[in-house]
């Protein structure tokens, strides 16, 4: 997976400076901190509209260890509004809408997150397993629970960077017509 | 036990008239916004988001490989702001550790691998200030020309990160003065660490005290660690 | 730097024995003694609330039980708990002008907990009024409380009573002429009161035993358990008065008051740390610690360790005071520290003998307190117990023995202008070149040789030991009776730890 295929959105801001390795899909609204990192390793990679992904944020699509074949890997998909912060590793399967990925929080291969989770800053999640909706993880022991509602959109924070980033930084053209 | 000497490659760091050693391999963004007041030392991968807001360093401050520095955000009802992160005289700042804190007293001591993120909430005079600003100004200008509209926008931003600021430094400084926080610490958002604790875990408690003379420990420590941060002689 | 993070590599021994690092002992001016923490006494100076950093008086926080009565933490996480601002459509439907409605309600950003989640009303001001949980074992803890609050009033009074007896005979007139007070409203005809502290104190019920458990569900037995919905021991035990079991009768708890505490010396009861009063202030008013005192010892060279060679060590010495001094290296002598503590030994079981036999005499003398000295007694307020730590062998061992060196060296005192002078002055100090290698201000590094005991193992950790003997200047006595600075002699029993063999 050498070859670069990238695409990005109108309406999306991916800074230049970010890594993005193999077949990438960036939906608008989407903003891409430097130095983030995106590696569709295994197959491609789509990330749904209005997710934030911050500097040092890894999110890496890999062929599961049990599976030699490379072939009939499905697209990883990620939802809308997902907020990955600073140095968290995602390696998950299947992400949906709505969830943020704390500071330097890791989560494996083979974890399947629906919507509304929150993993929270620090914790690792490595096991087989099919997060629920609206789950939040914290604390050293990876403690769960359940929450009435979804964590809040950071859709205000993510106008200001709309407006402040291109001030500092090169941005990656789209190169994509608004998506229909 | 006596710091033993970390030796760097001279072409690596550039050194500034002020004595401040930052590595070419860091990310500073916005360097135009962030201000080193001196002997402070930014090792390589360390990434500082001056382009979100001010940040502020104090003298003799360590920042550490790939230790990320950024300010947080307070939401209103009209958007995000960005504030200032400053910190304060001998503070070392551990590998990997992300700082998103206001503020960060002197001889502050933060470990590797912590994350300290702060959410602001500053409750009454805030929502006051966001009102009165609301209710004065921002129905005033919508009448005028879109061009006048932007800039007073502009300046009534920087007024209000302005005085904000000054109600943050007067109201609500988070890591107080010596404070150390250990290794892989999570500190959650609205944690105020008093002075002379020690805090480690996640999320974070204080698990200990610290001697009364930890601030000149501290300016020791700091000290000598940029006394002892020397460039290879062969370069 | 091992204060901060590492272990400690260098410790001094305390004057009762115990061996701590510089940072953690004091040094009381008075005495001209090291203290570590068990040798002074904390007092509480004042108390706050980390999180609003507000003082809060004592008697305030006796009343709400040393929790801070605005700040709430999460009962989840245990972690502050947060203010969040919810608006709910406008005031006045009709004027679209009218500020929105604005309701508050709290939760925790670490974890996500929020009032809602336990069904807690959103509040309409930001500061609170938040419900407060009674306590089911409210009315029987305070029945407890006021009788056991009568036991001791009463027993207050009879304790007076008995004093006054010893007095005079008679209390009072009507004792004087033989008509109490009783025997007068008997006479009369009234019904007689007994006297409040002849009342006997009104015991609650005794809570009884029963033998009779409630059978256990059965659904303990045949439910799977969601670990979603229990509580862990942690969120249970925050809570004792209610302790729940399910995670929807979290409660939000009070925060946690911290002190701010003043050390004072055991022996001659005078302060050696006194913080300000205010909670984020990292000033003292008074500060006697030894590491502002003492010459700090530094490892910073460790020669090879091997048995049967001398192993040559760099050690930084450094001078916190504004006097110059004079420091010698001595044997360490742990058999003097032995033969002293054993006079202590001595000493106190003889003054106790003669407390004892005191006692036998006089059986109504004061009861001797232990360890404590009669004249002490005599010539002190009766204040607090007046406990002196007694003088303790030092445990540590040695396994290799330092070769002291002939010369002495001189450290110049601390200059805080010469962190900006470049120029290398040496104060013109002529040094034995085979003790002193490097020296600069007020920091001097001496090289010693070691030679570690025969029958040592490879991999055991190597400690040495010596004894300091340095000038101190004691300004104290100057200021007092106008005199030049007192300057004596200071020894201090150093420990190092140079590492596995």
């Amino acid at each position: 997976m050498s070859r670069n295929n990238i695409k990005i959105f109108s309406g999306a801001l991916v800074c230049e400076g970010s890594k993005l390795r193999g077949d990438i899909t960036v939906g608008s609204g989407t903003i891409i901190h430097p130095s983030a990192t995106v590696i569709a390793e295994a197959g491609p990679i789509v990330i749904g509209e209005n997710c934030l992904i911050e500097e040092q944020a890894k999110i890496i699509h890999r062929v599961p260890f049990d599976q030699q074949n490379k072939e009939n890997i499905p697209i990883l998909m990620i939802g809308v509004h997902n907020v990955f912060e600073v140095d968290c590793t995602v390696e998950a399967s299947k992400i949906g809408n709505n969830n943020v990925f704390e500071p330097k929080c890791f989560v494996g291969s083979r974890v399947t997150v629906t919507n509304g989770c929150t993993i929270g800053a620090g914790c690792h999640i490595t096991e087989e397993q099919i997060l629920n909706e609206n789950i939040s993880i914290c604390g050293a022991k990876c403690q769960m629970r359940e929450g009435l509602d979804k964590p809040a959109p950071q859709n205000l924070q993510m106008e200001t960077l709309l407006k402040m980033l291109p001030n500092y930084h090169y941005i990656k053209k789209p190169n994509m017509k608004q998506q229909v | 036990m006596e710091l033993g000497d970390v030796i760097y490659n001279k072409t690596e760091y550039v050194e500034t008239a002020s004595g401040n050693k930052v590595s070419r391999q860091t990310i500073l963004s916005g360097s135009q916004n962030i201000i080193l007041q001196g002997k402070v030392i930014v090792q390589s991968e360390a990434i500082i988001r001056g382009d979100l807001a001010n940040v502020k360093t104090g003298r003799y401050c360590v920042i550490s490989k790939e230790a990320v520095l950024r300010p947080p955000y307070k939401k209103f009802s009209k958007g995000v702001a960005f504030f200032p992160l400053s910190i304060g005289d001998h503070v070392f700042i551990g590998e990997k550790t992300l700082i998103n804190a206001a503020q960060i007293g002197n001889y502050v001591h933060i470990g590797k691998n912590c994350i300290i993120v702060m959410v602001f909430n500053m409750r009454k005079d805030l929502e006051n200030l966001e009102e009165f600003l609301k209710a004065s100004s921002y129905d005033s200008i919508n009448h005028l020309s879109p061009i006048k509209t932007l800039f007073l926008k502009y300046v009534m931003y920087w007024e209000l990160c302005y005085m904000v600021y000054i109600l943050v430094q007067g109201r609500r400084a988070i890591l107080r003065d010596c404070c150390v926080i250990e290794d892989n610490t999570v500190l959650a958002p609205e944690t105020v660490v008093p002075p002379f604790t020690r805090y480690g875990g996640s999320p974070g408690i204080q698990i200990g005290e610290l001697p009364e003379c930890q601030a000149d420990l501290m300016i020791d420590y700091t000290r000598s660690y940029y006394q002892h941060f020397l460039p290879s002689k062969s370069a | 730097m091992s204060y901060i993070t590492g272990p400690e590599y260098v410790r001094y021994a305390c004057t009762c024995g115990l061996l701590k690092s510089l940072p953690n002992l004091y040094f009381c001016r008075h005495c001209s003694q090291l203290r570590c923490g068990f040798c002074v006494c904390p007092e509480v100076d004042s108390i706050f609330c980390g999180k609003c950093s507000e003082n809060i008086p004592s008697a305030e926080a006796k009343v709400k039980k040393n929790k801070c009565a605005n700040c709430l933490i999460c009962p989840s996480c245990q972690q502050d708990l947060s203010t969040r601002i919810a608006s709910k459509g406008v005031v006045n439907p009709d004027d679209s002008k009218s500020p929105a409605k604005k309701t508050y309600y709290l939760s925790c950003y670490f974890c996500g907990w929020n009032s809602r989640d336990v069904g807690i009303p959103d509040q309409t001001s930001p500061t609170g009024g938040w419900p407060e949980r009674e306590n089911v074992h409210s009315n029987r803890l305070q029945e407890l409380l006021d009788s056991y609050k009568q036991i001791m009033l009463s027993q207050k009074q009879q304790k007076e009573n008995d004093k006054k007896k010893k007095f005079g005979k008679f209390v009072s007139y009507t004792d004087r002429t033989g008509i109490t007070a009783s025997a007068l409203r008997k006479r009369i005809g009234i019904p007689d009161i007994p006297h409040a502290m002849l009342r006997k104190p009104k015991l609650p019920e005794s809570s009884t035993a029963t033998t009779e458990v409630e059978e256990l569900p059965d659904k303990f037995f045949t439910q799977e358990i969601d670990l979603l919905e229990v509580t862990t021991i942690e969120q249970r035990l925050l809570q004792p008065e209610s302790q729940p079991v399910t995670v929807d009768k979290l409660f939000p708890a009070h925060k946690q008051l911290s002190i701010k505490k003043s050390l004072r010396c055991r022996h001659c009861e005078r302060n050696v740390s006194k913080p300000e009063y205010n909670p984020n202030s990292i000033k003292f008013k008074i500060q006697l610690f030894a590491y502002y005192h003492i010459p700090e010892v530094r490892l910073v060279k460790v020669g090879d360790l091997k048995r049967g060679q001398p192993c040559e060590i760099i050690i930084k010495f450094t001078n916190p005071t504004q006097h110059q001094t004079t420091i010698t290296i001595l044997n360490l002598d742990l058999a003097e520290q032995e033969r002293y503590v054993e006079e202590q030994q001595m000493m106190d079981i003889s003054e106790n003998l003669e407390v004892l036999s005191l006692q036998f005499k006089q059986p109504t003398s004061l009861p001797s307190l232990p360890g404590s000295q009669p004249s002490s007694l005599l010539s002190l307020p009766p204040r607090q117990p007046h406990l002196t730590i007694k003088s303790r062998k030092i445990k540590q061992t040695v396994n290799s023995t330092v070769e002291i060196p002939q010369s002495v060296f001189i450290l110049p005192p601390r200059d805080d202008a010469a962190e900006y002078d470049d120029s290398n002055d040496t104060h013109n100090i002529e040094d034995d070149s085979n003790l002193v290698i490097w020296r600069k201000s007020n920091k001097v590094c001496i090289k010693l040789l070691v030679n570690i005991h025969e029958g040592e193992t490879i991999g055991e950790e190597v400690f040495c030991g010596f004894t300091m003997d340095h000038v101190y200047t004691n300004i104290i006595a100057a200021n007092f009776e106008n005199k030049q600075p007192q300057k004596l002699n200071h020894k201090v029993r150093i420990f190092l730890n140079l590492g596995k063999m």
